[in-house]
């Protein structure tokens, strides 16, 4: 029997975060003449990736206490020493205690790639902006679907060189997925391509190409020769400023984090008044929406590796 | 406040609209500098663990491909494998083949290929089958970490030629080979070898963004950082003790985890390095932090495992040995021959370079601490003659070890066969438990044949025009995925130098 493992085949004790902590709270357990109380002290591990945080350390905890393994904070108790390291495709937890009369040891390992973002610590967000999409496949542009808050969104995606449009509800479950299959053309270390969903029909803006095509009628895939027209600057207007605002970043290259900033259109008043976002990435695209005040952010989250659609609002008095 | 308004407005200015002003640009030559003075990008004839072959690695990533890859999320992915999968003992593993892919040549890649190369690149368990458009490789036992073995080493696809020649996919091909020459002017300074790659436009991962990327080899240490500083090279490696002159140059350093172990290696050619007990009492006596903090100015590690941490996720569970106190009581109980003033215990610098005789001069000096004494020779000192074939037996070595296996099973394995006794090392685990490698490793520490120092990162020097500089931490370059910026490089040396690129070369081109 073969098992399907396209992309997160890892050899590990476990395949979830959830299942090593048991795991490692019942190996604890196991050790032979362990007496508590004891006092659980976690280790910053060094290691390739930031260590789940807080939220973990309390997963364990309960899996102690419900192993009926008893705890106390006396700095005289032995200590039980946890550290969670992390390899090149491995998270690794580690528990030492004294036993009788040498050190027990415990590892526990499982895939780095099975913990998702939400398990690592976060960083701050300092505007108010709403993830509404990710996904570890490479998204190269987004476009909402209507003016409709509720409504979903459309997405441009990239994998093994072929492009496809996405059809997302407003759950972020794909609806449907439309393969663009372009003749002659040449995979690209820089795929580059924008959407551009208007009602049901949506256009494809590629290097050399224009895709056209119908949700409703999504076998048919139209696409002619032209040079396509790039997006230009964002401009948002929020209800308070009619003047605009747009988007600006201060991105280099794709290594880095980026700061979005968003300012008021007009040299003589970009001085005084920028706004920033910092994101968890490069960004890599802006659409515009319906909604004069918001546009759909792509970008790459350098923590976690994902490509995340970020709705970014221009809101009076915020 | 002007002055305030005014560095607001400018860093604004400089701000680009969002959505193409940070896209890639294509065209320009990257200039890259190695150590080393030749080269072979023939996977088979690596010496596993060399320096010399973490460099061959660097050059053979440029025209060769993996199966698989992985990420820095720990995700691997597809490369010329599209899709695999195993059987649920995972003895058999099957390999989907990307369709369409070219070498270099033109001509298309094939299982067989594949096959032909991995065959000669895996340990003899495994077994490489070619199928109608994928791979199959058995084994007569479980290997849960093949994946990590394809994504690292020496694990590329490439395909040989009747008349010798090696063939990529990757996205660059060798396109000048110039050895090095004597220079008319003054042959005791020969011409460094120069090696041009260009930019393979039918890789199927897409063109990589340059257009080329110039290599000379056998570049010295300071000559490197000279030519990064006046813009006659846009990436050099910088050895650990140059690296805070770097840093103080205000050069772009970049480290990656640490990736060479420094570590003492006993061998029987002195009857005083087989006693168990001399080797425990110069453990004891190593001041492995002040070898890292003072002498490698904290460019290094000190390392007790024989695995780094990066890897393993547990070498911070092997402690610090050193026990000053502890040595010297085990010295009293040696004969006083051994290791003493009479017959001292040689010590022969196997790996080249002066950080290397300061180190093995820093371990005489700790010995010394414990009464023991050693004696430093350096490899090429005192050469065998057939009078004398061998004139300086030596009974402890320092060497250097560079990882380059993303699998700590298969990296422990490959340690453990080229510096260990047989008797030493036929145990690692065929498993990927790391308490079971945790174990085995503690197992070979205990042995003493071989006694870790420090470890050291992969430094280098990064120049002012390089984008998108995204190596993998374990040392990876991933130079198809660089791009140069224009004007940003300060291409011209100083007046009568030559630079090794034309102006013409390095402006960016059109996208293909």
């Amino acid at each position: 029997m073969f098992l399907a493992i396209a992309v997160r085949a890892v050899a590990a004790d476990t395949n979830s975060l959830a299942d090593a902590t048991k795991l490692l709270a019942e190996r604890v357990v196991s050790i032979p003449n362990l007496h508590g109380p004891l006092r659980l002290e976690f280790a910053a591990g060094e290691g390739l990736a930031p260590s789940p945080g807080k939220a973990w350390q309390e997963s364990f905890k309960k899996e102690l206490e419900a192993r009926h393994v008893s705890l106390t904070e006396d700095p005289a108790a032995p200590p039980l020493r946890i550290a969670v390291t992390a390899t090149p495709t491995q998270w690794i937890l580690a528990a030492t205690v004294r036993s009788a009369d040498h050190d027990e040891l415990r590892l526990v390992s499982v895939p780095r790639a099975s913990i998702g973002p939400a398990a690592l610590p976060a960083a701050p967000l300092r505007i108010e902006r709403q993830l509404v999409f990710e996904s570890p496949e490479r998204v190269l542009d987004a476009s909402s679907l209507s003016n409709l808050s509720e409504a979903g969104i459309a997405l441009l995606a990239y994998r093994n060189a072929e492009l496809t449009a996405l059809e997302l509800d407003a759950a972020g479950t794909v609806k449907q997925s439309v393969p663009i299959v372009v003749a002659d053309s040449r995979p690209s270390r820089d795929p580059r391509g924008e959407l551009s969903a208007q009602g049901t029909n949506v256009d494809v803006l590629l290097p050399s190409k224009i895709c056209s095509f119908g949700w409703a009628s999504a076998g048919e895939v139209k696409c002619r020769s032209a040079k396509p027209v790039w997006r230009g600057a964002t401009v948002l207007t929020p209800p308070c400023d009619p003047a605009g605002w747009k988007l600006v970043s201060d991105g280099r290259d794709w290594t880095a984090p980026e700061v979005l900033q968003v300012v008021p259109v007009g040299l003589t008043r970009e001085g005084s008044a920028a706004i920033l976002s910092e994101l968890p990435g490069p960004i890599l695209n802006v659409n515009g929406e319906q909604n004069p005040a918001s546009a759909l952010v792509v970008t790459r989250n350098l923590h976690s590796g994902n490509y995340e659609v970020y709705r970014i609002t221009l809101a009076c008095g915020n | 406040m002007l002055a305030v308004i005014r560095v607001l407005l400018g860093a604004l200015l400089l701000a680009q609209t969002v959505g193409g002003a940070n896209r890639p640009k294509y065209g320009g030559t990257l200039r890259v500098e190695l150590y080393a003075g030749s080269f072979s990008l023939d996977p088979r004839e690596w010496k596993a663990g060399s320096i010399r072959a973490a460099e061959d690695e660097k050059l053979a990533a440029l025209v060769y491909d993996r199966l698989v890859t992985l990420d820095d999320y720990g995700r691997f992915q597809p490369a010329l494998a599209t899709e695999w999968s195993h059987d649920t003992a995972g003895k058999i593993w099957q390999f989907k083949l990307r369709p369409g892919v070219k070498f270099s040549n033109g001509s298309p890649l094939t299982p067989s290929d594949v096959a032909n190369a991995l065959q000669r690149l895996l340990p003899p368990p495994l077994e490489v089958l070619p199928g109608e458009n994928g791979l199959t490789i058995r084994a007569s036992h479980p290997v849960p970490d093949l994946l990590e073995q394809l994504a690292s080493g020496r694990c590329f696809v490439f395909r040989r030629n009747p008349d010798g020649t090696l063939l990529g996919t990757g996205p660059f091909y060798l396109a000048e080979n110039i050895p090095a020459q004597p220079a008319e002017a003054n042959p005791a300074a020969p011409k460094p070898a120069h090696l041009k790659f260009r930019a393979n436009e039918e890789a199927w991962a897409g063109r990589p963004f340059l257009d080329a990327v110039e290599v000379t080899l056998g570049a010295p240490g300071l000559r490197q950082i000279l030519d990064l500083q006046v813009g006659r090279a846009d990436l050099v490696e910088i050895a650990p003790d140059l690296v805070r002159k770097a840093r103080q140059d205000d050069l772009r350093v970049w480290s990656s985890a640490p990736a060479t172990l420094l570590a003492l290696r006993f061998d029987n050619s002195q009857h005083a390095a087989s006693d168990d007990r001399l080797r425990e009492a110069l453990e004891l006596a190593l001041d492995r932090g002040t070898m890292a903090n003072v002498l490698l100015q904290r460019e290094a590690q000190p390392a007790s495992a024989l695995l780094p941490q990066w890897l393993t996720g547990y070498a911070f569970l092997f402690g610090s040995p050193m026990n000053l106190n502890r040595a010297r009581e085990i010295r009293v109980s040696l004969p006083a021959t051994e290791a003493g003033s009479a017959e001292p215990l040689r010590l022969r610098v196997d790996a080249p370079g002066d950080l290397m005789k300061l180190l093995g001069e820093r371990v005489a000096v700790n010995a010394r601490q414990a009464s023991l004494t050693v004696q430093v020779v350096q490899h090429a000192a005192n050469p065998p003659t057939p009078g004398n074939p061998n004139p300086a037996a030596a009974g402890l070595h320092l060497i250097a070890w560079h990882y380059d296996s993303l699998s700590a099973r298969a990296e422990l394995e490959a340690l453990v066969s080229q510096l260990f006794e047989p008797e030493a090392g036929n145990a690692v685990p065929s498993n990927v438990d790391p308490e079971r490698l945790y174990a085995e490793e503690r197992r070979l520490l205990e042995h003493r044949q071989l006694l870790p120092l420090v470890v050291l990162p992969d430094y280098v020097g990064i120049g002012p025009a390089v984008r998108n500089w995204s190596p993998a931490p374990w040392g990876e370059w991933r130079l198809a995925d660089v791009w140069l910026e224009a004007g940003e490089s300060t291409t011209s040396g100083a007046p009568g130098e030559s630079s090794g690129t034309s102006a013409k070369d390095r402006a960016p081109g059109v996208r293909p």
